[in-house]
């Protein structure tokens, strides 16, 4: 402890704390963290919005180092900057929104591997340390640096999960298929970041079928509701299946591709469905260029198949993560970081 | 961004500077004010509202309506520029 200054306190009561204690940020220990990246630790990154508070190689380094990263997790807590940081995400309008969408990473790549960023069994949760502690550096960056604080910037009603981390791999060990990341053109030894915006997974159970239709269908369905903000607008949107579904549909012979277009075009509900409650409004309809009053139209929850986060992770078992999304607004991203 | 704590505080950046809110005028009349629409559903209704109240109660000169490109974006530059041109006061508005 230093002087009269318990700095565990210290650090609990700034008001962009997430509510867990830090690892106190010391000059030694912050030179330690910028062992994990060859660039110059004054190099800016960009803006985190809404405030837009300049995001450095240090500044970045010291949130990674207080949110519990090893220097070796840094390279892929630099990229994932430099991805929130773009105009087409609109980390801002996140930031402010009463929703409570946070930005996944999914990280594809050898070096995902090598620093041990998990994609199986419990991915999505604790146990893992550079996952937890890599999207726990975003979030202290998006509350310190960006200002997205509850009763500040931030309006979100709930807020979620989701915003006290979000950073997973792929079960590339398990998966049947090529990555998210190869299937967007990169090579399978690129280090890529992929983000979107969503909403905490819900999960899919089926341990009946026994052939991708009906599977499918399943999956499908628990990507739309009445009250999910992405039915009326063209959101990101994400969709993790476990390798026993995956190995569902590839062993019928379909490729990711296919799962991925047999998602797109199954995932939606007609528009008397959704009248029935949550956000149905003439002018949305009109905006999906829909008749309000054709109740038979059918709303897909995936308007742009681009926008659709398909990847294989989790452990074994007959579950399939839904991630619901946000809005126009903010468009998916993908990169390559460097290492 | 070092200090006598003994250790970071990262508030604290070099980086970080303080914008003063522009002065609030408490006198309307023969002003000009803009109504910005954040595009969201009603959001329209509800700065018209405000807008015939503000010349009918107010004295307010002219109201000046502009809309966002999409509610959950920021305005551009360009429109901030132009209603900081046109304008005395702006009121924002959210709809939904």
């Amino acid at each position: 402890m230093a002087g009269k200054i318990d700095e565990f306190e210290f650090f609990l009561e700034k008001e962009w704390s997430d509510g867990f204690p830090v690892v106190t940020p010391t000059e030694e220990r912050v030179q330690w963290m910028l062992k994990g990246t060859r660039r110059d630790s004054d190099a800016v990154i960009g803006r985190v919005p809404p405030a837009g508070e300049v995001a450095t190689v240090r500044t970045i380094a010291i949130h990674a180092l207080m949110a519990g990263c090893k220097p070796e997790y840094l390279p892929v807590v630099l990229g994932a900057v430099e991805l929130i940081v773009r105009e087409e995400f609109n980390m801002g309008g996140v930031q402010c929104t009463m929703h409570g969408v946070a930005p996944l990473m999914i990280v594809n790549g050898p070096y995902a591997h090598k620093i041990g960023l998990h994609g199986g069994n419990g991915c999505f949760g604790p146990g893992f340390r550079a996952n937890a502690t890599i999207g726990r550096a975003i979030r202290l960056m998006l509350l310190n640096l960006g200002g997205g604080i509850p009763g500040l910037a931030s309006a979100t009603v709930f807020s979620s999960p989701i915003r006290y981390t979000a950073c997973l791999a792929e079960n590339s060990e398990y998966s049947p298929w090529e990555s998210l990341a190869v299937s967007r053109g990169y090579s399978p030894d690129d280090n890529v970041i992929s983000s979107v915006m969503v909403e905490s997974p819900r999960l899919h159970f089926d341990d009946v079928s026994t052939e991708p239709e009906r599977l499918l269908r399943g999956i499908a369905d628990s990507m739309t509701s009445t009250g999910s903000w992405h039915m009326w607008f063209r959101s990101g949107i994400a969709v993790a299946m476990s390798p026993q579904h995956a190995k569902l549909c590839a062993d019928a012979g379909m490729s990711r591709a296919d799962t991925h277009s047999r998602l797109c075009e199954l995932a939606g509900r007609t528009q008397g469905n959704l009248k029935r409650g949550g956000n149905w409004r003439p002018e949305r309809a009109r905006a999906m260029d829909a008749d309000p009053d054709d109740d038979n139209c059918f709303i897909k929850a995936v308007k742009d198949p681009a926008t659709l986060q398909l990847f294989v992770a989790g452990g074994m078992g007959p579950i399939t993560a839904v991630c619901h999304g946000w809005n126009d607004s903010s468009r998916p991203v993908h990169a390559k970081y460097e290492v | 961004m070092t200090s006598d704590l003994g250790f970071i505080d990262p508030t604290a950046s070099k980086h970080r500077t303080k914008i003063a809110p522009a002065p609030r005028s408490m006198d309307l009349s023969n002003k000009v004010v803009g109504l910005l629409d954040n595009t969201k559903e009603q959001g329209d209704i509800i700065l018209e509202t405000v807008g015939a109240a503000l010349r009918e109660r107010y004295g307010v000169a002219k109201v000046i309506m502009h809309r966002k490109e999409f509610f959950s974006k920021p305005a551009s530059g360009e429109l901030i520029d132009a209603m900081a041109q046109q304008v005395q006061i702006a009121i924002a508005a959210v709809g939904g």
